[in-house]
């Protein structure tokens, strides 16, 4: 039989053009829908950006310059809900869309008409959350982790809030129950679970953290809603409730969240590091035990956010303890990391970069971790800078440039494009340095004992609160690079071919993507078919 | 001279078997129902409604995913047709195609992100192929496809 026949045959030339907004509006792909969560978390990475540059602004010098006490709290309430809702959470679930089907052989999410539904439930919360800004008596300012009493005091933006809240708690819900049902049910035949790349198994782990806590955080908003509305008094001492008893409800759920921000991070930097290393990983089962018993941990510290409180001697040594626990496994992924560089031959493309900066620096604020989990050093270090500048190395030198370092990975297999290297070194460069300018010295500052979430302080911080802000302007600016070297490599670029990365392994690397439908020369192997097709 | 008529059977993959999915959800329910069961003992009982409504979510989500082991579409090329049959759980559906006239399409998608679509076509009807499969699964079906009816295709005889 003639080949070109069958070619021709096979081939259909009418094109369909992609219907403008009803392809985003009705996605179901789930490229399309990880690519939307990816420009909603830029989107917001940057007004949490605006919010955070405002408040260094203020900080610059002692006394009051730009805003007032109340607003300033406002800021700083939502840079952390938007930078933890709307920038790092987001940003994973989109990596997820588009890598895990890619990663375990399956054609699309599990459910795709619930993927689309779990992605625009976001902007509406966003919305509603930065809208909370322009209603009397201005966005909430009692801290993103709405502490009773304080946060019923919020004005008319408390309904706002607890409702954008439950908005972002659902979609994330929903979210992680598709990743859990496209892992377990949706791997190609041969994709046994112990043969799953690490970025998959990080991100089942994280599912189950999802589903495990989300509704303990949506029972505890509820509550407050009753608390301010209905005359409950879950959470009011004078009706019978307890306060403090929201702070245990909540960490139960804030601590798992917080592992729900750093495990995907582990599972990127698992993938990228061999990769530039070019040699497998070290100690495979040893990295997914190590994240599963960290998932397991997370369960049993939540009280170390609130040893000040008040809580059993006891109590406090348990929470001291297990805490100081999460470090062993964690140990034990950065010695594997460290362990698969070793002896190997590497190359510093960005996202090797921006890996090694999160091993270095994510260590920093491992360290700093188990500062603050020491129960007669927290009472000195709690509510003061030195807790900020722990959780900011944990969120973005962890977090943040974990994310971008899975853009430069991936980047060439999305858009079929190279970026431009000598810019992304830049970017790395710029944002490496800054970051310690902006957040090392917040270290002295807390240990100096400069207290969290004041828009005025003592004269003697001011030195480093100078430093600290100029880098997080030079952060800021730094970040603007970011899309514009992404839309430069949407647009044009040196083709990247299927394995953009020469020591890159994977399933998602065998695939040409974007699919080019003229290079459709080679039949495809039949083995190939035989594992789906032939029956 | 007589052809064996060709039968491919294509089906979704299902990495989960059902006991596998009890199992999942039995364990996702522990921690929901755990810690909102105890709290709810100490009267802060919101949480157990938020639990159980996931977890109904979570039951739905397994179930319907879990369809898809039910699904399948079995090609059949004889020598004067080719016909098509689709089951799902409840009902199949045939669909009959004269040999001569069918073609193999394999769709160009819309956008460059999206999967491509197989299809086979007569007379205005068609019948779409392998949605459930990967992208390089589908080409290589199709291309299967296109040289088997490609070859009687080029049958009539003179006598
Ligand atoms: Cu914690």
């Amino acid at each position: 039989m003639a080949e070109p026949h069958a070619h021709a045959a096979a081939h259909d030339d009418h094109d369909h053009k992609p219907h403008g907004w009803r392809r985003w509006v009705f996605a179901t792909n789930h490229k399309d829908i990880g690519t939307m969560y990816l420009v909603l978390s830029c989107t917001m990475f940057f007004i949490g950006g605006i919010a955070a540059e405002c408040i260094r602004l203020e900080l610059f010098r002692p006394g009051l310059q730009f805003f007032d006490p109340q607003f300033f709290n406002s800021l700083t309430t939502m840079h952390g809900l938007i930078m933890i809702f709307g920038a790092i959470m987001p940003a994973f679930v989109g990596l997820a869309n588009w890598m895990v089907p890619m990663q375990v052989g399956a054609p699309d999410m599990a459910l795709p008409r619930l993927n689309n539904f779990s992605f625009w439930i976001l902007p509406f919360a966003f919305t509603l959350l930065i809208g909370s800004f322009f209603v009397p008596g201005g966005a909430p300012a009692g801290g993103w982790t709405m502490y009773p009493p304080l946060i019923l005091q919020t004005g008319a933006a408390f309904p706002m809030l607890i409702f954008s809240v439950h908005l972002m708690g659902m979609s994330s819900i929903l979210g992680a129950i598709n990743v859990i049902v496209t892992i377990m049910n949706m791997r190609a035949p041969g994709m046994t679970l112990l043969r799953m790349p690490l970025f998959v198994w990080s991100w089942l782990i994280t599912a189950y953290l999802l589903i495990a806590v989300m509704p303990v955080l949506a029972g505890a908003v509820t509550m407050l809603l009753t608390d301010h509305f209905f005359g409950t008094t879950f959470f009011t001492a004078a009706g019978g409730g307890d306060p403090v008893m929201f702070q245990h409800i909540f960490w139960f759920f804030g601590h798992p969240e917080v592992y729900i921000m750093i495990l995907p991070a582990f599972g990127i930097i698992s993938e990228i590091i061999p990769t530039f290393s070019r040699k497998p990983l070290f100690g495979y089962e040893a990295m997914v035990y190590a994240v599963a018993s960290i998932a397991f941990l997370s369960f049993i510290v939540w009280a170390h956010h609130m040893f000040t409180v008040g809580m059993p001697l006891a109590a406090q040594l348990f929470f001291m303890l297990s805490t100081m626990l999460i470090a062993i496994p964690t140990g034990v992924k950065v010695f594997n990391w460290t362990a698969t560089m070793w002896k190997g031959s590497l190359s510093f493309e960005p996202p090797m970069l921006f890996a090694l900066a999160f091993l270095f620096l994510f260590s920093i604020g491992g360290f700093s971790g188990l500062m603050l989990a020491m129960v007669p050093a927290d009472y000195q270090y709690q509510d003061t800078y030195f807790v900020f500048a722990h959780f900011h190395y944990v969120l973005v030198t962890g977090a943040l440039f974990s994310i971008i370092a899975a853009v430069y990975y991936w980047l060439p297999k999305w858009t079929g494009h190279m970026y431009d290297m000598k810019l992304g070194t830049w970017h790395f460069w710029l944002s490496a340095i800054f970051v310690n300018v902006l957040f090392f010295p917040q270290h002295f500052l807390g240990l100096a004992g400069m207290p969290r979430r004041i828009p005025d302080y003592a004269v003697q911080f001011t030195d480093w609160n100078m430093v600290s802000s100029i880098g997080a302007f030079g952060f800021g600016l730094s970040q603007l690079l970011f899309p514009y070297l992404i839309i430069k490599c949407i647009r044009a670029g040196r083709a990247a071919g299927n394995r953009a990365w020469e020591g890159a392994h994977g399933l998602e690397w065998e695939l040409p993507s974007p699919p080019p439908f003229h290079s459709w020369t080679t039949p495809p192997s039949d083995a190939v078919i035989a594992r789906g097709a032939a029956h | 001279m007589d052809v064996a008529p060709l039968s491919i059977e294509i089906r979704p993959n299902c990495s989960l078997t059902v006991r596998g999915a009890r199992l999942l959800f039995a364990s996702a329910c522990v921690m929901p129902f755990g810690m909102g069961g105890f709290l709810a003992l100490k009267g802060f009982w919101p949480i157990l409604p938020f639990a159980g409504l996931e977890m109904l979510l979570l039951a739905w989500a397994l179930k319907v995913s879990l369809e898809r082991r039910f699904h399948s579409q079995t090609i059949t090329v004889t020598e004067s047709n080719v016909s098509v049959e689709s089951r799902q759980r409840l009902g199949t559906e045939r669909v009959v195609f004269p040999r001569h006239w069918a073609q193999v399409k394999l769709r160009r998608p819309a956008a460059s992100l999206h999967p491509s679509r197989l299809t086979i076509e007569s007379h205005g009807r068609q019948c779409e192929l392998g949605s459930f499969l990967t992208e390089e699964e589908r080409r290589g079906l199709a291309r299967r496809l296109a040289r088997a009816i490609g070859r009687v295709n080029e049958s009539p005889s003179w006598p």
